[in-house]
């Protein structure tokens, strides 16, 4: 299908050069900017000045491709709404609007009247606005949204997708391998953790990110969360065309090599890989599972007409327990594949 | 000590602890470190690994976990884990050869818990 896709760029030119060097099929790049000025959501690695924003919006407008800088904080302490906050964000906007960025992603409703109002660069509603109804959608998109990346927790809720395209004529975008936990409990503390680690000062000096490592103990003992998880395989992408043509791929602190494989496997519709190869979180998971991801070709059509009520209905754990493989050994020469559910039932070895 | 010893011993780690509690954990990473104090000794990153787990099952750990240290040709007098404080969450297994004054620290302290986010397995005392 024809469709825009838009790329993490880690944030350093060297990478941006490689990923629009090695790709044709790239509609817009995203990155952070600074977290000195507004935080992001997610890791970032980047930390780029306005001076590198202005050379990496040059270097993307040469090469025809659109640039969108991601300042999707959840959470700014209420700084935004000092007099010393507004001025901070409005001249950090005003410069990115000078430079000549194509959109600005933000989660806070106050941006988006505010960059509606007073600027002349069309805000995408983050992920991390959750907008997962056709009224949230609708609020939005009055308040001034030029585009809403939809709540990937109603990604296979496809009644949900339908209410939301119907309700707004803005665009819509899916993030399509974020690889969440669906609806997550620690989704709002986590991001909220994540806008202060990589927001402006004081950033809490935390030894132990406690939400990633829950996420992981708890996919890491039940994999069926991982099939739960709402990302879109790149074969199942002609099922939202009915939806939108705009998908976003996540993964801003990979190495370009894997966004690259990102890319490719999105822009041609198929991966015949370790489906753990294309999720941005969490990426250790990779050294644990190997769930084919041409086993769950076809799985799709049961997600379209699936129950919500996970334990009523049983697909994703049944589907679980016959794909999902476990290294054992790994790095080792003795290194294997064998069943996860094989594991459970070895018992103690005293 | 080489590479492969090291590499070999993160996988047979990982895997025993598999085998003893019944299902996936990940070592994430295993690291072996010196610090200026004069401490050394190894770090191994876990992952889904819980506390109840260590509990139920210490003695089965400790044993793993002083075979692994003996592998690496570590000294295992003090064995323990470091928890996420005020949850169940293990963030890793440690095995430490203590330098004199952060043995006499923690030779001071009695119990299991001398801090939120220490499970002390062993630690042996020495002789004056």
């Amino acid at each position: 299908m024809n469709k825009k896709l838009y790329v993490p760029h880690p944030g350093h030119f060297e990478g941006l050069e490689q990923l629009l060097g090695s790709s044709k099929d790239i509609y817009s790049i995203y990155m952070a900017g600074s977290p000195d000025y507004i935080g992001t959501g997610r890791v970032n690695l980047g930390h780029a000045s306005l001076e590198e924003v202005a050379k990496h919006t040059q270097y993307c407008h040469s090469k025809g491709v659109k640039i969108e800088m991601v300042l999707n904080s959840s959470c700014m302490g209420g700084q935004q709404l000092t007099n010393e906050g507004y001025n901070l964000l409005h001249w950090y906007l005003a410069n990115l609007e000078d430079i000549g960025v194509d959109t600005v992603v933000v989660a806070d409703p106050y941006l988006v009247e505010m960059l509606d109002q007073q600027f002349n660069i069309p805000s995408v509603v983050s992920v991390l606005a959750f907008v997962d109804s056709p009224q949230k959608a609708e609020f939005y998109e009055q308040l001034g949204a030029s585009s809403i990346v939809v709540d990937s927790n109603v990604n296979r809720h496809f009644d949900v997708l339908e209410a939301i395209r119907d309700a707004v004529d803005c665009e819509l975008k899916l993030l399509v391998n974020e690889g969440c936990l669906y609806r997550c409990p620690f989704r709002y503390a986590h991001f909220n953790f994540f806008s202060h680690v990589n927001g402006p000062p004081p950033r809490p000096n935390v030894q132990d990110d406690y939400y990633y490592n829950k996420c992981l103990s708890l996919r890491i003992k039940d994999p069926s969360l991982i099939i739960k998880s709402p990302f879109i395989r790149p074969e199942d992408l002609e099922e939202y065309a009915h939806i939108t043509d705009v998908f976003k791929i996540g993964g801003r602190s990979h190495l370009i090599h894997w966004i690259l494989n990102c890319i490719n496997a999105y822009s041609i519709e198929s991966y015949d890989g370790n489906l753990m190869d294309l999720m941005d979180c969490p990426k250790d998971l990779i050294d644990v599972f190997n769930i084919p991801n041409k086993a769950l070709d076809g799985a799709i059509q049961q997600w379209k007409r699936h129950s919500t009520v996970c334990h009523t209905c049983g697909y994703c754990q049944r589907l679980a327990e016959k794909i999902t493989q476990t290294y054992n050994r790994m790095g080792t020469p003795d290194e294997k594949l064998e069943q996860w559910t094989t594991i459970m039932k070895k018992g103690i070895e005293t | 000590m080489t590479l492969d010893n090291l590499k070999k011993t993160r996988a047979g780690l990982e895997e025993s602890i598999r085998q003893l509690i019944g299902h996936a954990i990940m070592i994430v990473e295993l690291d072996l470190f010196a610090l200026p104090c004069g401490c050394s000794g190894y770090t191994a990153n876990t992952r889904g690994l819980a506390l109840d787990d260590l509990e139920v099952f210490e003695e089965h750990f400790l044993k793993q976990l002083k075979g692994s240290a003996q592998a690496l040709e570590i000294s295992s007098g003090f064995v323990f884990a470091r928890i996420i404080p005020g949850t169940q969450e293990i963030a890793a297994l440690n095995i430490r050869e203590l330098c004199p004054r952060c043995y006499s620290d923690f030779a001071a302290t009695s119990g299991k818990r001398p801090r939120p986010d220490i499970y002390i397995m062993h630690l042996e005392k020495r002789k004056h």
